[in-house]
């Protein structure tokens, strides 16, 4: 099993028949079950099985119509599937069981992937530990002390652990990248409007996109491939039609990296030590692999946690609203009064940090605020999309930290701010819509934990981005 | 008492008469089997997003072209927040910042008719409905069928003088919207719906007062009796010297009244911001040209058509053209008569309207139609029948469909014009009342009426009317 670590061998296992997707969906689901770090919220072991033996079907027949064909896979609890119970890792959606299915649910059923179950998260991807759920933390595989990050903590460690092939998570500010970089894999957020959002449960809706984890950048082509696909139903999608990354990649006979990547030393030299030295690292080897780094200025950055926790928050704040006890989810009926209703679902249906995070947007949007808060935001989004316009007038990529730290240990974060400046390097990626990859390099001298880093491209180079990002995650090898 | 002056301006919201809802493709049936008509996205099921509807926005610039707007070639949707059972998202989608019409102008009738008044439109913005939650003692039901129904919202300048000049506004209003066919436009039915701005101010000044607003408007009389005595409320206030209150008032129809719904104060915060789920709202040069090619013709137009073409006054042009329907039944009614085109407006504008308000009748399906009505007016016209005689035969062709000239010859009804027996008639009547004869002769012209009515009254309504005055005249020497 070991050796079939990854979605491409697997899926030439399969189509060789050196194992069934049956057996290679027992094997995951073994894992899932077993549930030792608490990656997973619903194991689908029933229907995970059943599905299983008909592509084996399927594939007996006609060979695998995908690369995904047969392939064990999950979901953040944040994306909608039907019939399945869908929480948001949220009290007020405990028992929510969705009457439709999302976009990415309905791609990756076409692919012919085997859904294996639900995975934890921070409750409706609000936060960078996987702590803010009502399921309780999910853990760290490779130390007990210390958390995966998050929001989409439960789709890195299921991956890790080997209870899934890939997994979907949701990247609004780092929750895909920020636990990738912690667990040691790849994760990728795509340009903003790549894929679709339907029935992905809504934080930040300007900034929101689904995005996958994987061990390689060829597997996340093979899953983008599938996410890419034209979604009328959402309107901030790019009818640009589906990406074919995963046959370039293979097909791919250059194998030179002939490219200019921008950096700024200082986002290196605001790193922790250990972290630092293997940023500088990544950056000697990849310099004498032939790849050319230039020195370029993001001067806006540095505003970004601020931009950032006003628009997601205010976003956040209407998006929310529709949890209100009334229609579905949970309702606190004590009184026959309607805003009391809504007082006691909402205060015992959210958590601390969603509440606070509801507040802020409501206050940031208020008339007389609205101006100050909001509406600078917004002008000050625009100021660091600009700056990454300019880099990129003189590089292909920007080189950047995911995180000034490797995964952290428990109870070390004792304050929101705190928490949130984690997230400094991945909010920028976000706040101007463009693809990003964050790939492994390394551990930590330190703490022996992942370190990493990721690679930025311009809006929609998502195909060059991973083509390129396949080369040199395969000579850093 | 201070001379006061109204100052009043409108809302109106209407609901779209699309095909499907405003971001989803729910069928649109709002009086149809509870909730039924209801998917994830107007349910607002967590994940879902909208889409526009595309026919609502060509609805919404034929409504713009058709009351003089500049369309925004790009405009934006907003969220306005607020809790509430039967909005489900928590927030309506509306336009607030930059609306896809602005500036429009809509020409009335003033009050006596005299004259035109331009009323300026402020915008029109998309929207949508909510749901409806009906109260029943001790529980409330939500019924979603409305919710994300596609609607305009049209918000006016405060250029209105009374109520009659607001009603005169609403009727050009449903006229327009049934014209385009976007709308049914009815407010009894809800699909228009009026909320009223008013204020009143000291003649003369430019100083505007504090303005209420008056809500649950669903008739023509609401909005009149609302207005009336919301302006009696505001000067009795005013004129004891206390302050009006920025409130919402919903109009009773029980008691002709206007009842305070809730006071406005700083806590009303809608938190608007762009909608981040949908791109900004293109419309395209070509788009509007083709829309505006495809227009149709509309009442103002019409109507002076109407008054050039068939010489009828101002305000028959209004009243015929406030009904698309009706304004065709005219126009055809004229095409087939050549003639008479005033006679027939009269005719229409008196009797035929009479009955089939009555009757609540589709005048496109009446057995009377225009050749009956045109063979009428010509009976009339060549003097064959009376008109007293007339108006009687109208109700048989109205409930027959049978020919008036038809009915003339069946039922002996045609005019007497015969001199010689009408002449022996107004003689004898003239012996037989001496008296009379002698006011008549001195000067007392009220007694004409009495000879011809007799002579009326003796030939069963079949003498000439004009005939015989010249005969009574003649034979009495006058």
């Amino acid at each position: 099993m070991n050796e079939l670590d990854t979605i491409y061998k697997a899926h030439l296992a399969l189509k060789e028949k050196k194992i069934s997707s049956f057996e290679l969906t027992s094997e995951h689901l073994k894992v899932a079950k077993e549930n030792k770090n608490n990656s997973f919220v619903s194991v689908l072991e029933d229907a995970a099985l059943e599905e299983s033996k008909i592509k084996d079907e399927e594939i007996s027949k006609t060979g695998a119509k995908s690369f995904l064909h047969g392939i064990p896979y999950n979901l953040k609890d944040l994306f909608i599937t039907k019939n399945i119970r869908t929480t948001a890792g949220s009290k007020i959606l405990y028992n929510y069981i969705p009457p439709y299915d999302g976009a990415t649910s309905l791609n990756l059923k076409k692919s012919g992937a085997v859904l294996v179950g639900k995975v934890g998260c921070d409750e409706f991807g609000m936060g960078s530990s996987n702590e803010n759920t009502i399921f309780g933390p999910v853990q760290h595989p490779l130390n007990k002390d210390f958390l995966p990050g998050g929001s989409s903590g439960g789709s890195a460690v299921s991956v890790l652990e080997g209870a899934s092939l890939f997994s979907i998570g949701t990247d609004t500010g780092g929750s895909v990248r920020l636990p990738a970089n912690f667990c040691g894999l790849v994760g990728f957020k795509p340009t903003y409007g790549r894929v679709s959002r339907f029935g992905q449960i809504a934080y930040g809706s300007s900034l929101d996109q689904a995005a996958p984890f994987a061990k390689t950048p060829l597997d996340i082509a093979m899953i983008m491939d599938h996410l890419s696909t034209n979604d009328e139903l959402d309107s901030t999608q790019a009818p640009i039609g589906n990406m074919n990354s995963a046959k370039k990649i293979l097909e791919n006979k250059e194998n030179s990296l002939n490219m200019t990547v921008g950096y700024d030393p200082s986002m290196i030299d605001a790193c922790r030590e250990d972290v630092k030295e293997n940023l500088q690292a990544s950056i000697k080897d990849l310099k004498s692999k032939g790849v050319k780094f230039k020195e370029i200025t993001l001067p806006h950055l540095k505003y970004s946690i601020a931009v950032y926790y006003v628009i997601a928050t205010s976003e956040a704040s209407s998006n929310l609203a529709r949890f209100d006890g009334i229609h579905y989810g949970l309702s606190v009926r004590e009184s026959a009064d309607l805003e009391e209703t809504y007082k006691a679902s909402r205060s015992i249906g959210f958590g601390d940090e969603v509440k606070r995070r509801v507040l802020l947007g409501t206050f940031c949007l208020s008339s007389g605020y609205a101006d100050e808060y909001y509406k600078t935001a917004c002008k000050v989004r625009r100021l660091i999309y600009n700056d990454f316009q300019n880099a990129f007038k003189e590089c292909d990529y920007i080189y950047s930290p995911v995180c000034a730290t490797t995964a952290f240990e428990k109870n070390k974060i004792s304050t929101p701010l705190e928490m949130y400046m984690n997230d400094l390097y991945t909010i920028p990626v976000n706040l101007a819509g463009l693809p990003s990859i964050a790939l492994p390099y390394g551990k930590s001298s330190m703490n022996q934990m992942p370190t990493g880093f990721q690679l930025i491209a311009n809006s929609f180079k998502d195909e060059e981005l991973l083509l390129d990002s396949h080369k040199i995650f395969e000579v850093l090898k | 008492m201070m001379d006061l002056e109204p100052v009043i301006g409108i809302e109106i919201h209407v609901q779209l008469d699309t095909n499907t809802k405003a971001w989803c493709n729910c069928e649109l049936k709002v009086n149809g089997f509870e909730n039924h008509y209801v998917c994830e996205v107007c349910s607002a099921q967590p994940g879902t997003l909208p889409v526009v509807n595309k026919q609502a926005i060509n609805y919404a610039v034929m409504l713009g072209l058709a009351t003089n707007c500049n369309i925004n070639k790009t405009s934006f949707y907003d969220r306005k927040n607020y809790f509430y059972p039967d909005l489900p998202k928590g927030y309506q989608i509306t336009q607030f910042k930059t609306p896809i019409c602005e500036d429009g102008v809509v020409e009335i009738l003033k009050a006596d008719a005299s004259s035109t008044k331009k009323i300026r439109l402020e915008r029109i913005q998309l929207e949508e409905d909510t749901g409806k939650s009906t109260h029943h003692g001790d529980y409330s039901l939500i019924n979603l069928n409305r919710a994300g129904t596609p609607l305009v919202e049209i918000v006016t300048k405060p250029d209105f003088s009374n109520a009659k000049e607001v009603t005169n506004f609403l009727k050009k209003v449903h006229a327009i919207l049934v014209y385009l066919g976007v709308s049914k436009g009815n407010l009894q039915d809800g699909n228009m719906r009026c909320d009223v701005n008013l204020s009143l101010k000291e003649a003369g000044s430019t100083v505007l007062g504090t303005r209420t607003e008056v809500k649950n408007l669903n008739s023509y009389r609401s909005v009149e009796k609302a207005i009336e005595h919301e302006m009696k409320r505001q000067a009795e206030i005013l004129n004891s010297g206390k302050k009006v209150l920025q409130q919402t008032l919903l109009f009773d129809v029980e008691t002709n009244s206007n009842k305070v719904l809730r006071t406005k104060t700083d806590a009303d915060d809608y938190r608007y911001f762009p909608e981040p789920d949908l791109m900004p709202l293109l419309v395209s040069d070509n788009q509007i040209h083709k829309i505006k090619e495809n227009l149709p013709e509309l009442p103002d137009v019409k109507m002076k058509r109407f008054v050039s073409e068939f010489s009828i006054p101002l305000y028959d042009a209004e009243v015929l053209c406030s009904d698309k329907d009706l304004a065709n039944y005219f126009e055809k009614s004229c095409n087939l008569a050549g003639k008479n085109y005033k006679k027939i407006s009269n005719w229409i504008m008196s009797e035929l309207l009479k009955y089939v308000n009555e009757a609540k009748a589709n005048i496109n399906k009446i057995k009377l139609t225009p050749s009956h009505l045109v063979d009428l007016v010509a009976l009339v016209e060549s003097g064959e029948i009376s008109g007293k005689i007339a108006k009687e035969i109208f109700v048989k062709v109205y409930d027959t469909g049978k020919l008036a000239s038809d009915i003339v010859k069946e039922e002996g009804l045609k005019q007497n014009s015969n001199t010689d027996e009408l002449e022996a008639l107004v003689e004898k009547l003239i012996n037989e009342n001496p008296k009379e004869a002698e006011e008549l002769k001195s000067g007392r012209d009220r007694m004409m009426g009495f000879f011809v009515g007799q002579v009326m009254k003796s030939t069963g309504g079949k003498a000439n009317p004009k005939l015989t005055t010249e005969l009574v005249k003649k034979l009495l020497s006058l």
